[in-house]
């Protein structure tokens, strides 16, 4: 079987997200070597841009269209999927694992009585041999994970588990059609975005995350101001989420998100096994705090002890500099 | 009307684990609970209980034989019965075997509607709910935090969806991922400590009700685990000096761009 890899193009908003352009460059990586091809597939683009958008990437563009197909649904999805797959048979498929993909794949790996790896972090080759990095138990364990499987395996990746090379053509679209109609038996009734435009959690490069040693709700202005320059989002531990300082969506950790940015910021922040099980995959880890025997400074790289109320106005400060020195 | 939860007994957070025999096996250290999520399925699922009265509530586990301690405390929180299908030396890696053991136990008992928790906290799949679901070909609603009273062969509920919050209506029976935020799970009363210590709960192997176990071990297994590994520990951390809070933020961001180089 031709060494033919799958990846599933997820929007967000009216663009691409951006893990989809990260396993594009790593399948393309896999595919150089194995001679094979690259498939990016996107169904129901909402927009010309986000075709325009994905096409240097892969080495293929699978677009399919049809009505109803512009927002996410397994019961329309899958058949889509399941039938490319049967037609393209490529060895892999690889897609986010993000709400989309966590609700998609494992419906369609079960459909097509398929191998499937969930939340990876890594993909490695020994020979012929694929094997799967994964964090369990809250990332106290790694574990390889190898496919015995004939035909395509499934895995879906955290996002910023891979980097983005520059992209080095322009891919031929292939278009196909889809049937978008649903099953009755799911109807939505209403819909509610409620951060549109900004960058999800766990897909940000930068973090900044306020423990309860921010004081108060008020006091996060600042770990706002600095998330926005960087381009970033605030995070939030458990303890600021209890008290209602934050929102649940901002939580990191064990009952909330798990994340890996580049650079994770924790100010006041105890450093709790709970909070640490959601960010020490991240590249590199700041710690803020004023207690120099808090648990954090096991999991962070660099750590400033002081009180953070001085600090943070201090960084904020040099983090503009250096921005528009960057122009 | 007849509810199903699906639970797993995990290790607990706090638990130590060892990476044994040469990176093949993990020993973990005997502190087991049920896992986190589930918890707030088994609650939901008492409290339809006692808003439609008629109902009954069905907890079930695949695993291995001490899985009848997170099946007891279902019990204790007031689920009706218990079964655990033993896992035996079938324990498994692959998410589809557990799927079709636990579909091929639902087929067999019968339900309205199954409930489940978002993910495991061991193995962090998030993959039981939206497989067993296909394979009994019902539909499925992930991350679900707010169920209605069901109605009319039907039940309305809240889940969460990339960047927002939606509303859906859904067919019975149907499975339900819910995750925490749905409800603050209760905490057992001795009574339901007591009645769960005398419970009876029956162990089934899968082979009776008709699953082919040929096809559930571990050969069959489409992927398993080829290592274990330790993360990779980081170095210990490098505290940024400096007379002030400002000279510390000046150098800390020196470092994060010159060493670190994420800035
Ligand atoms: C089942 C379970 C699940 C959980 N899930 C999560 C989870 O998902 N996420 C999570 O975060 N937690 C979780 N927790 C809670 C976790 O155990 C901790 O209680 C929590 O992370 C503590 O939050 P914190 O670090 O903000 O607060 P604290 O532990 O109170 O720490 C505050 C820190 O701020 C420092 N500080 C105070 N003032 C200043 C100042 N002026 N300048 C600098 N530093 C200052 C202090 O030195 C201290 O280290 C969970 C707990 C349980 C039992």
């Amino acid at each position: 079987m031709a060494k033919d890899i799958f990846v599933f193009i997820e929007g967000k908003d009216e663009g691409v997200r951006k893990s989809s352009i990260e396993l594009l460059s790593k399948a393309k990586g896999i595919t150089k070597n194995h001679n094979s091809t690259t498939y990016g597939i996107l169904i129901g683009p909402k927009s010309e841009e986000m075709v325009d958008t994905v096409r240097p990437y892969p080495d293929k563009l699978i677009v399919v269209r049809g009505d109803g197909l512009d927002e996410y649904r397994w019961d329309t999805y899958t058949p889509i999927l399941e039938r490319l797959i049967k037609t393209y048979r490529p060895f892999l498929f690889l897609g986010p694992s993000t709400i989309t993909g966590k609700d998609l794949f494992p419906r369609l790996a079960a459909r097509l009585g398929a191998a499937y790896i969930s939340d990876a972090t890594g993909i490695e080759f020994e020979g012929e041999e694929a094997l799967v990095k994964k964090a369990m138990f809250g990332g106290k364990i790694i574990s390889w994970m190898g496919i015995n499987e004939k035909d395509c395996a499934l895995v879906t990746f955290r996002p910023n588990s891979f980097s983005i090379d520059r992209p080095s053509g322009m891919a031929e679209v292939i278009e196909e059609m889809g049937d978008g109609k649903s099953e009755e038996a799911i109807t939505v009734l209403e819909t509610k975005k409620t951060m549109e435009k900004k960058v999800d959690l766990q897909e940000a490069d930068f973090i900044i995350c306020g423990g309860r040693g921010m004081k108060g709700p008020e006091q996060f202005g600042i770990i706002e101001e600095i998330a926005s320059l960087m381009e970033g989002r605030v995070g939030a531990s458990r303890a600021v989420v209890d008290a209602k300082w934050r929102d649940y969506e901002d939580q990191i950790g064990k009952s909330g998100k798990t994340v890996s940015p580049k650079l994770y910021i924790g100010c006041g922040v105890s450093g709790a096994l709970h909070h640490t099980m959601g960010m020490d995959t991240s590249k590199v880890i700041v710690a803020i705090n004023k207690d120099p025997n808090a648990p954090i400074f096991q999991y962070a790289d660099y750590g400033i002890v002081d009180d953070l109320f001085d600090v943070l106005p201090a960084l904020k400060e040099e983090l503009k500099k250096l921005k528009e020195q960057a122009g | 009307m007849k509810i199903l939860v699906f639970v797993k007994q995990v290790a607990d957070t706090e638990a130590r684990i060892t990476i044994t025999n040469n990176g093949r096996s993990l020993e973990v250290e005997n502190k087991y609970a049920l896992n986190f999520f589930d918890e707030f399925a088994i609650e939901e699922a008492l409290r339809i209980k006692e808003r439609l009265k008629d109902v009954e509530v069905v907890v079930c586990s695949y695993g291995p034989k001490r899985s009848i301690e997170a099946l007891r405390t279902a019990i204790a929180m007031g689920a009706d019965r218990a079964v655990l299908i033993d896992s035996k030396d079938l324990d498994t890696d692959d998410p589809l075997i557990t799927a079709k053991i636990l579909s091929g136990f639902a087929k067999g008992d019968g339900f309205d509607m199954i409930l489940c928790g978002k993910q495991a906290i061991d193995d962090e799949n998030a993959t039981i709910g939206p497989m067993v679901a296909e394979m009994l070909h019902i539909p499925h609603v992930g991350l679900v935090t707010k169920i209605e009273t069901p109605e009319g062969g039907e039940v309305r509920v809240d889940r969460d969806i990339e960047g927002g919050r939606q509303t859906v209506k859904v067919k019975l029976p149907c499975l339900l991922i819910v995750q925490k935020g749905i409800n603050e799970p209760r905490v057992p009363l001795i009574t339901g400590v007591m009645k769960a210590m005398k419970a009876n709960i029956p162990v089934l192997d899968p082979a009776t009700y008709g699953i082919d176990v040929n096809s559930c071990t571990k050969e069959e297994a489409k992927v398993k685990v080829v290592r274990y590994e330790s993360p990779g520990g980081r170095p210990p951390v490098k505290f940024i000096e400096g007379a002030t809070a400002e000279e510390k933020a000046k150098r800390l961001i020196k470092v994060l761009k010159e060493e670190a180089r994420v800035l």
